[in-house]
């Protein structure tokens, strides 16, 4: 079974994250053995964040790094486990909002994809770039 | 005016600054759109950047080279190096290009260090003669930050400072300082906290002057956007604020200090501390909405209750300050109001001549103005973590609409106690 990072180069909706993950350094810890789960904005999620976000954390690696951790969860869990939960602690320390209500909602975003299964972990496919606080 | 489409999706909100929170559901502000209005707080954002480009490039200088000097006589003489440095978000040589203007220091700075109020005369003068900036009021920030501390915003600087990584590499940063230096090295030996203490105070001269170097740049543009006739009304201002904020939202926040040729990271970059979860929002929390009581207003008598028992319960910020004693002893606020004094642009001049005494109570005037100034920067935040936490305004989900509603009004509920200003900043009346 392909690896987190395989899925998401092989995915061309996945473009700006592969190309973030690879900038910070974070392709290695993707690859690891894991598990983890991803919850993976997509290229349409990462254009809504206003011009110029982009730009300052491209130049600033670890304040970069510390966002992509936040969308990374250690274990592996499926919608079905998540379910259950009200929020889950992500790899960057903060707390992750879940709401499986009515949809399938990581704090502000929405899994437009759920339960994508990676050798190494789970991938949820989410419209926007969750952010702490 | 912009015009604000309203939402007919929920019902009409019950809260008693409803009217408020129906604007801000709209994409306004909480101050009123007015052409009035419009042009008093970017005037003022021009009056305020000007000193705030001395207080970022001070903080900076103090934070990285005065360091642990215990006599710090000459804390608030820029040297040109520091008047030089290039803003990270002004000029041609900028990271990310917020103001057009130059990346050095402001030519009205520079006019007003040699000149002053009076003339030109070595800088020792000036200072002894109290024709400078007030400094003090940025420290006096500076020092709100650092006692609120801990449970502000969402950040992670302060629990840092108390973690064994940051006391070695403070200790090594002391060591080298005090190098050559046998008495003070055998004070820190004895009391190592008190030195640790005033690095701590020192990594947050830091993180004001590194928030700081933001906003001078964006009430630069702002001014110049508005002066080329930019602005169509209030929620503009707030947006360009909104905008400004998620982009500058990744900068790094940290400390570093230069003894002699080497530099010292105390607070690397690599920790990946930011500009809005570590700078930014702490900012807001401890300087607009806390800060510590007035002496000349509050009685900090034990038995007498006046001062609350609970940090969280601090309401002496901006937002809640009472302008009109402006000019007497014991309002800290003074200091900035007489700074802003010194470059407020001819057309407010003109405005408060008008109004009121004129002349004689400007310093009021304008600290009124500053204060809905400092709503719409407060509405810009608010609207800010609204976008970056929870929904567009346009979302057509009313279970999203709702949380929306939700957030707006804990905000709001901040202002229901009676010191809060906001329901005298929505009528022209209040100056």
């Amino acid at each position: 079974m392909p690896n987190i990072v395989e899925i998401a180069v092989a995915n061309d909706q996945f473009s700006t994250l592969v190309t973030a993950v690879t900038a910070a350094g974070l392709v290695d810890v993707l690859q690891s053995p894991g598990p983890f789960t991803v919850f993976a904005p997509t290229d349409a999620a990462f254009a809504k964040l206003p011009p110029g976000t982009i730009t300052t954390l491209v130049q600033n690696i670890p304040q970069l790094a510390r966002i992509l951790t936040y969308h990374v969860v250690p274990g592996k869990f499926t919608q079905a486990d998540l379910s259950h939960l009200s929020s889950i602690d992500s790899v960057e320390g903060s707390p992750i909002t879940i709401d499986c209500t009515e949809a399938f909602e990581v704090k502000n975003a929405t899994v437009i994809m759920a339960d994508i299964e990676a050798d190494n972990g789970i991938i949820h496919v989410i419209d926007n770039v969750i952010l702490m606080g | 005016m912009t015009t604000l489409t309203k939402n007919t999706i929920l019902p009409p909100s019950t809260h008693a600054f409803a009217d408020v929170i129906h604007r801000l559901e709209a994409g306004g502000s909480m101050l009123p759109d007015t052409p009035e209005n419009l042009m008093q707080i970017i005037g003022i954002y021009k009056a305020y950047a000007v000193p705030m480009d001395f207080y970022w490039r001070d903080l900076l200088y103090i934070a990285e080279r005065v360091f642990l000097n215990p006599l710090r006589f000459f804390k608030y003489f820029l040297p040109q190096e520091y008047l030089d440095f290039p803003n990270h978000y002004a000029g041609e040589t900028a990271d990310l290009r917020i103001w057009r203007g130059e990346a050095s220091a402001h030519p009205e700075l520079l006019e007003f260090i040699e000149k002053g109020n009076t003339t030109k005369m070595p800088k020792l003068f000036h200072h002894l003669w109290h024709d400078r900036i007030n400094m003090e009021f940025a420290e006096a920030c500076m020092q709100a930050m650092l006692w609120h501390g801990r449970d502000m915003g969402m950040g992670k600087f302060d629990a840092y400072l108390d973690t064994e990584e940051y006391k070695a590499n403070a200790d090594k940063a002391i060591r080298a300082y005090f190098k050559g230096n046998p008495p003070m090295l055998a004070l820190y030996k004895l009391f190592p906290d008190l030195f640790l203490e005033q690095v701590k105070e020192l990594s947050y001269y830091s993180n004001l002057g590194l928030f700081w170097e933001v906003m001078a740049p964006v009430f630069f543009e702002m001014s110049d956007i508005y002066d080329e006739g930019g602005f169509k009304g209030v929620p503009d201002a707030m947006n360009f604020l909104v905008n400004g904020i998620f982009a500058i939202a990744g900068r790094p926040i940290y400390h570093h200090v230069y003894i002699g040729d080497e530099c010292f990271e105390i607070i690397p970059k690599s920790k990946g501390f930011t500009w809005l979860y570590e700078a930014a929002l702490p900012y807001v929390e401890a300087v607009f909405y806390r800060t510590a009581p007035f002496r000349g207003t509050k009685s900090y008598n034990a038995q007498a209750k006046q001062v609350p028992e609970e940090q969280k319960d601090f309401h002496y910020g901006i937002l809640y300050a009472d302008v009109f004693p402006v000019g007497t002893a014991g309002i800290p606020p003074t200091l900035l109001m007489d700074d802003m004094l010194h470059f407020l642009p001819p057309y407010l001049i003109e405005y408060y001549q008008k109004h009121c005494r004129g002349e004689d109570d400007m310093l009021v005037q304008l600290g009124i103005t500053f204060q809905r100034s400092m709503y719409n920067v407060t509405s810009a935040v608010i609207q800010a973590l609204r976008t970056a936490l929870l929904y567009p305004l346009d979302d057509p989900n009313p279970r999203h609409l709702a949380k929306n509603r939700q957030f707006f009004e804990a905000q709001m509920d901040r202002f229901l106690r009676p010191e809060a200003r906001l329901k005298d900043i929505q009528t022209d009346r209040y100056r």
